[in-house]
């Protein structure tokens, strides 16, 4: 889980140091306290190879006992005169290393596609182009909030499995929503007692690097109720197939699915077959269940009662915006179009009329054929060519009209274009933005 | 055996030229995939080691360009069988066994043809290594 990371405390160097900016393998850590407590978030970054290597990968190498490398800077006060420090460092030089992550062991999750017509990235991992795959997260019925919906016996205090370590709930997880079955956890736990088999850096192509972490959580079976809601079972948990392909708070639902459709590596969306399979390790995730069984069954791990219940009843609300986001409605423009069997002098009289560098070829039913541009046109009167199918883009990049601007003004940059058509569903062509007239608009 | 990867132009593409190298050396080549239509092509087959360079050698007498693809391998002490690579595998040939354990069947992998699953893999623990033999075909 990405909202994961390890508070440590590096001791006093000598003369000391009050670290204002502080880097460990290249990966800036926060800072939010006294002069020598770090937090280590699972996503930042390394400076080096973004991307590649993250804070997740920094606690991973440190609960492996690998030497990691300390570079802090100060401005420097006259209690704390040193400016700027170099150490390397294992985990038995820290004074305290703790995991302290503010939400993990999300209690079901969205099964992602892409209806796009590009690959995406996302943190659902790599989603091919009209939904060709889907991913899901989440263990279904090993998940421990699920067999314990109500937190009658897991609240603040519970003891728990962490990174094959013991660690301890210590409150809801951010963004907790027991009533939608989003129920989240917030633990902490002792890096310097875990195992990296549950505890693993990893990193997400073009999305950025995260945290796996083992977590498993005991059940007393304490009444008739808990024995009936712990034999939950995959097929009566149910989430939602969700096109990621929208970059939008609230992306399309396709239709629900349960974890035992889930798991069987196949389902249907639309009609078609779907190849779908896990992000997280269910592998793990069933051992971690033995292991801990063994823990309690050998005396080593004591069940707690927790010291106080979590909040069974919060919103997980969205973020009050004073600005308003423009979307691509607002600043889209008719488009001029062709049809594919004219000229190119008639196409080239259109531009200079219109005032235009984008001619759009449409059907007779409005659906997108390709796109001509101005310079398209320059060079094929250079080349002599008449025929407008023979210099016409096929493989044109598109917007819709309610992605945000910003996504539209990304797509032009990375495909190094000027304009992109609007289209809907069907792919009929609703209008065009430029990148004049993004850039109006945001201002860049 | 080691997998080649050939590329004909479009002048070849009416030629038998893989079925005489067949029989003239008396090798069998497996063709494991195959994209041909009238502007050229491109075959991933397989070929016994010790008759590599040979057919490497006939290809290429015959103007196809050969190369050798790196093929996928999976480090199972990085790998963490998540399943990321699962969906992303166009030829089905990464799986998930009973226990949740990820198992890749080597026989229908394309290799660097492909590659799939490389970057979609979080461990990192997917990768493309050369083939043994490579600096045969590396040869001209």
């Amino acid at each position: 889980m990405c909202s994961s990371g390890a508070i440590v405390n590096l001791g006093h160097s000598d003369p000391p140091i009050k670290i204002e900016k502080a880097w460990v393998n290249d990966v800036e850590a926060c800072h939010p306290g006294a002069a020598v407590d770090l937090y280590v978030g699972a996503t930042a970054m390394s400076d080096k190879h973004p991307f590649e290597y993250g804070g997740g990968h920094v606690i991973e190498d440190l609960v492996r006992g690998k030497e990691v490398n300390l570079n802090a800077t100060a401005y420097g006060t006259d209690c704390y005169p040193k400016t700027q420090i170099q150490t390397n460092l294992t985990k038995d030089d820290l004074n305290q290393f703790y995991l302290l992550n503010f939400r993990n062991c999300y209690q079901r999750y969205a099964c992602a596609v892409n209806s796009r017509d590009e690959t995406i990235y996302t943190y659902m991992g790599k989603l091919l182009p009209r939904m060709r795959n889907a991913t899901f997260s989440g263990a279904g019925e090993l998940n421990p909030l699920m067999n314990d919906p109500d937190y009658e016996t897991i609240g603040i205090g519970t003891r728990i499995f962490l990174g094959g370590a013991q660690g301890y709930i210590i409150g809801e997880g951010t963004q907790h929503e027991p009533l939608s079955r989003s129920g989240t956890l917030m633990v902490r736990g002792n890096c310097k007692n875990m195992n990296a088999d549950f505890l693993r850096g990893a990193a997400f192509s073009h999305y950025g690097t995260t945290l796996y972490v083992g977590l498993g959580i005991p059940i007393p079976i304490l009444n008739e109720g808990l024995a009936k809601k712990t034999a939950i079972r995959d097929h009566e948990i149910f989430t939602q197939v969700v096109d990621y392909g929208v970059p939008r708070r609230d992306r399309p639902k396709l239709r629900k699915v349960s974890y035992e459709e889930l798991k069987s590596g196949t389902i249907i969306v639309n009609e078609r077959k779907v190849r779908v399979s896990s992000l997280s390790s269910l592998k793990t995730a069933k051992k971690i269940a033995e292991t801990l069984k063994t823990w309690i069954s050998n005396a080593s791990f004591y069940i707690t009662a927790p010291v106080e219940r979590l909040a069974n009843d919060s919103v997980f609300k969205p973020m009050k915006e004073t600005e308003v986001t423009p979307f691509v409605a607002r600043v889209m423009q008719s488009a001029v179009t062709c049809r594919e069997n004219e000229k190119i002098k008639a196409i080239a009289e259109r531009i200079v009329t219109r005032s235009v560098n984008h001619i759009i070829v449409v059907d007779d039913k409005n659906r997108l054929g390709g796109i001509v541009t101005s310079w398209d046109i320059t060079r094929a009167m250079a080349e002599g060519k008449t025929a407008l199918t023979d210099i016409v883009t096929r493989r044109v990049v598109t917007v819709k009209p309610d992605e945000p601007l910003e996504t539209a003004s990304r797509r032009m940059a990375q495909h190094n274009i000027s304009a992109l058509p609007v289209i809907n569903s069907e792919r009929k062509v609703l209008g065009i933005v430029t990148a004049e007239d993004v850039s109006k608009l945001l201002g860049r | 055996m080691v997998r080649i990867l050939l590329k004909f132009s479009e002048a070849l593409v009416g030629q038998p030229i893989t079925a005489e190298i067949i029989l003239e050396h008396k090798v069998p080549i497996n063709i494991i995939t195959a994209h041909v239509d009238s502007k050229g092509g491109e075959f991933l087959a397989e070929v016994p080691d010790e008759a590599l360079e040979e057919v490497v050698q006939a290809f290429r007498a015959r103007g196809a360009t050969v190369s050798l693809p790196k093929l996928i391998e999976i480090d199972k002490d990085l790998c963490f069988d998540c399943g990321a690579c699962v969906s992303i595998c166009p030829l089905e040939a990464i799986g998930v066994d009973e226990d949740f354990s990820i198992n890749f069947d080597k026989e229908k992998c394309v290799g660097s043809t492909c590659s799939a699953c490389v970057e979609a893999c979080p461990a990192g623990a997917i990768k493309s290594v050369k083939q043994n033999n490579s600096e045969i075909a590396s040869k001209t």
